[in-house]
């Protein structure tokens, strides 16, 4: 047993922190340092300068634009980004439509979305929650009938990440009302421009822009946009969620805000002293380490043992549920380090928005939202309980 | 032992529930906290119609001689509805200050109006430097030809662009976090030297940055007795702490509220969420935080009152702190139990979290106590 890298692991993270340091702008890494969102802008110019790599789908066939990298380069790179910190290759893209092309789509689906997804040509977003189907998805009553070469869409989807800013929506539509739930759910991608879209904006608490609602009425969509098998879809979606492990445990992040905690720590003082002198703040800073090293290893360990895998068959939701409950307890260290100079709320544009504090305290407030999305915590202790208990 | 509130008590915390029934809804408070003053004077005429901005001034000023322990049921209800008007800064705050500190003369020339709702005050105290501790004041206030002068900064400050007198906290002596040489001034809000920054607080409440530049400043009390001044900051801030741990009960009865509610409305996998045993315990355990915080915001409010009773300090902290950790919890659990749309702007239950959040600051945050009653102890 060892801890160490492959000496060609270490070269290859050495090789990704030269190119991030070289090629990622000032800018882009001093507002992530900060706190702040990615823009949009941030993250397609970023992506496109891994693709000259390879590295913005690593994990894809080199012919669609990967660099057919393996579980462990691919933690490396995400590790590397988080680091920085640089914006991530667009999740829904690269991370979860990517696969699912590869694995279901035609040949000319792959042929015609997979390049534009690597570099960002095309921007989509992720439909399927519904008002009375989140934890409970394939519950969901969007609708999609078939005419002629087309399906007509009906019904609506809510908290869209990003749709505000996408061109293209992947989405769960019942094609079929009979059977089972699962059954008759089909996996459709839909142009945005298409009439009948309305997209209507939800604020989040932290008083940001990043979820929507989005309505289909009538929205007529070509037979060709299918993914998979009519009525399969569910397929597709499980297979999405399953695939979309790697960066589950977001361990770099972890590392880089409780490293972000620490600077400020040393910097910021109270009644002179600096707030980093206080031993139960550095306690409790060494304790989160010390519980994200665990996660790491963890991390590490499912990916890279098929023994540890197949004993626990739910082991994405071990690091789903941990990782989560690490960001954020470190967002809330934030906040608190960050202490009165956070009680103002400032706009993450215009007047003030260079402020060191101000994406602080809105950033734990959104962070609340990380035991929410993707599989909430009780769905995940679910997943578990089941493996456990049947 | 008696924890019961008493008739007068009862009734007005009755009156302010059904009037903020009426015009202190979710919706209207979105409103409110969008408009430009972020505040309702509309509002504010209300509450003082309902002899509110009155309760704890003198009798001899207006006031009905009310004490920490007759606020803080009306504490509870304006948390509950996630009230934004200037009631801590100027009623509790300001008039807290100037009660204690003034002498008659000054009293009788500030404080009516202050009753009346119609003249407001604002607590100008904290600074950047000091973050949780309270001494920390470099403000600092100097006589020129007999007239005192203040030069500093005061940061969230609550209230402060619409308030017409501050009540600063500066120096005369003595290095910053010194027990000595503290006096406290007020301060006309249109005197020149004097710049405000206005700004909003993360939970919509109207604040301001202030900058002194040589302002006149006239002295409440005897600035050169830094052991009454002393006294006065403490048992302001008191007043305060004691003031926002029944606030954040409020806001706590409210996140449990509609957690409760939505339990018990919303279906996922054929049945009410509120079936499953794991969520059913969620509630139990925010039942139980928040009974512990409902004790303790009467343990502060005791302790407001009799601040010279041996353990009365502690216990202000200890307040401050219990509740500080359980209203977070709560809210962090009602936000939890709604999914998604706890996480909207349009929806109650996050503005929970971000009241508690931002009352966790004020006065020395959850940690800040700990340290306080470690050194106590």
């Amino acid at each position: 047993m060892n801890l160490e890298p492959t000496a060609s692991q270490a070269a290859f993270r050495a090789e990704v922190r030269r190119f991030v340091k070289e090629r990622l702008p000032t800018d882009i890494r001093e507002r992530l340092r900060l706190g702040h969102p990615p823009r949009k802008q941030d993250t397609v110019a970023w992506q496109r300068i891994l693709h000259e790599k390879g590295w913005a789908a690593p994990h894809w066939p080199r012919e669609y634009g990967g660099a057919e990298l393996g579980q462990a380069e691919r933690l490396i790179l995400l590790d590397e980004m988080f680091r920085a910190p640089a914006p991530l290759p667009q999740v829904f893209n690269v991370g979860m439509l990517g696969p699912v092309l590869l694995k279901f789509g035609t040949e000319a689906q792959k042929r015609h979305f997979l390049p534009k997804l690597a570099n960002l040509d095309l921007w989509f977003c992720q439909g399927f929650s519904e008002p009375g189907s989140g934890s409970d998805l394939a519950s969901l009553r969007t609708s999609a009938r078939r005419e002629g070469n087309d399906y007509i869409v009906n019904g609506q989807k809510i908290w869209t990440t990003t749709a505000h800013l996408a061109d293209w929506v992947f989405a769960l539509v019942r094609t079929d009302g009979e059977g089972r739930k699962q059954h008759g759910i089909s996996f459709l991608l839909i142009d945005l421009r298409t009439p009948g879209i309305t997209i209507r904006p939800i604020t989040s608490i932290d008083g940001q822009h990043h979820l929507n609602e989005v309505f289909f009425d009538e929205v007529r969509v070509p037979a060709g946009n299918l993914v998979g098998d009519e009525g399969r879809g569910w397929d597709c979606a499980k297979y999405l969620l399953m695939n979309e492990r790697t960066g589950i445990a977001n361990v770099g992040l972890c590392r880089e805000r409780l490293d972000y905690a620490r600077e400020l720590a040393g910097r910021l003082t109270e009644a002179g002293r600096p707030l980093l002198e206080s031993p139960k703040l550095r306690a409790e800073i060494a304790t989160l380490e010390a519980e994200v090293r665990a996660l790491e290893v963890t991390n590490w360990r499912f990916l890279l043992s098929a023994d540890t895998a197949q004993k626990n068959p739910g082991f994405a939701s071990v690091l789903k549920l941990k990782g989560t409950e690490l960001q954020q307890d470190i967002a809330q260290l934030l906040q608190r380090i960050a202490g009165p100079a956070a009680m103002e709320r400032r706009p993450h544009d215009g007047e003030g928005a260079g402020h060191w504090a101000g994406p602080l305290a809105m950033r734990y407030f959104y962070s609340r939202a990380a035991s929410i999305y993707g599989g909430t915590s009780e769905v995940q202790k679910d997943v578990l309980a089941k493996t456990i208990l049947g | 032992m008696n924890f019961e509130l008493n008739d007068e008590q009862l009734a007005l915390q009755d009156s302010l529930s059904r009037l903020l029934g009426d015009v202190y809804g979710f919706e209207q408070r979105r409103t409110i906290a969008a408009s430009a003053a972020g505040w309702s004077t509309a509002v504010w005429q209300r509450l003082a119609e309902l002899g509110l901005t009155a309760l704890p001034l003198p009798a001899s000023h207006g006031g009905f001689g009310g004490g920490a322990a007759d606020l803080m049921p009306v504490m509870r209800e304006l948390g509950k509805a996630l009230v934004l008007e200037p009631y801590l800064s100027s009623i509790v705050l300001g008039a807290t200050a100037v009660r204690l500190a003034a002498d008659e003369v000054l009293q009788v020339q500030l404080l009516p109006g202050v009753a009346s709702g119609e003249v407001r005050l604002a607590w100008a105290h904290d600074e950047q430097g000091a973050r949780h501790a309270p001494l920390w004041i470099e403000a600092h206030a100097r006589q020129e030809d007999g007239q005192w002068v203040i030069d500093g900064a005061k940061c969230n400050v609550l209230h402060a662009p619409s308030a017409h007198r501050f009540v600063v906290s500066a120096r005369i002596d003595a290095k910053p976090g010194d027990a000595r040489g503290v006096a406290l001034f007020h301060v006309d809000a249109r005197a020149a030297g004097l710049a405000c920054r206005a700004h909003r607080l993360v939970d919509d409440t109207p604040a301001g940055e202030l900058r002194f530049q040589a302002v006149k400043a006239q002295p409440l009390g005897d600035p050169r007795n830094g052991a009454a001044n002393l006294r006065v900051l403490e048992a302001t801030l008191a007043m305060g702490t004691a003031a926002v741990c029944a606030d954040a009960v409020g806001t706590m009865e409210t996140a449990y509220a509609l957690a409760v509610d939505y339990l018990g409305t919303r279906r996922q996998f054929g049945r009410l969420i509120g079936e499953n045993q794991a969520l059913r315990h969620r509630a139990a355990e925010m039942l139980v935080a928040l009974e512990m915080s409902r004790s303790m915001a009467v343990v502060a409010a005791v302790a407001a009152d009799d601040l010279d009773a041996p353990g009365a300090h502690a216990d202000l902290a200890r307040a401050k702190l219990v509740i500080g950790r359980h209203a977070r919890a709560v809210c962090h659990a009602a936000v939890q139990l709604h999914g998604g749309i706890g996480m909207t702007e349009e929806y109650a239950v996050g503005h929970c979290l971000r009241r508690v959040t931002l009352i966790d600051q004020l006065f020395g945050d959850t940690e800040a106590q700990a340290t306080r009653l470690a050194a106590m102890a």
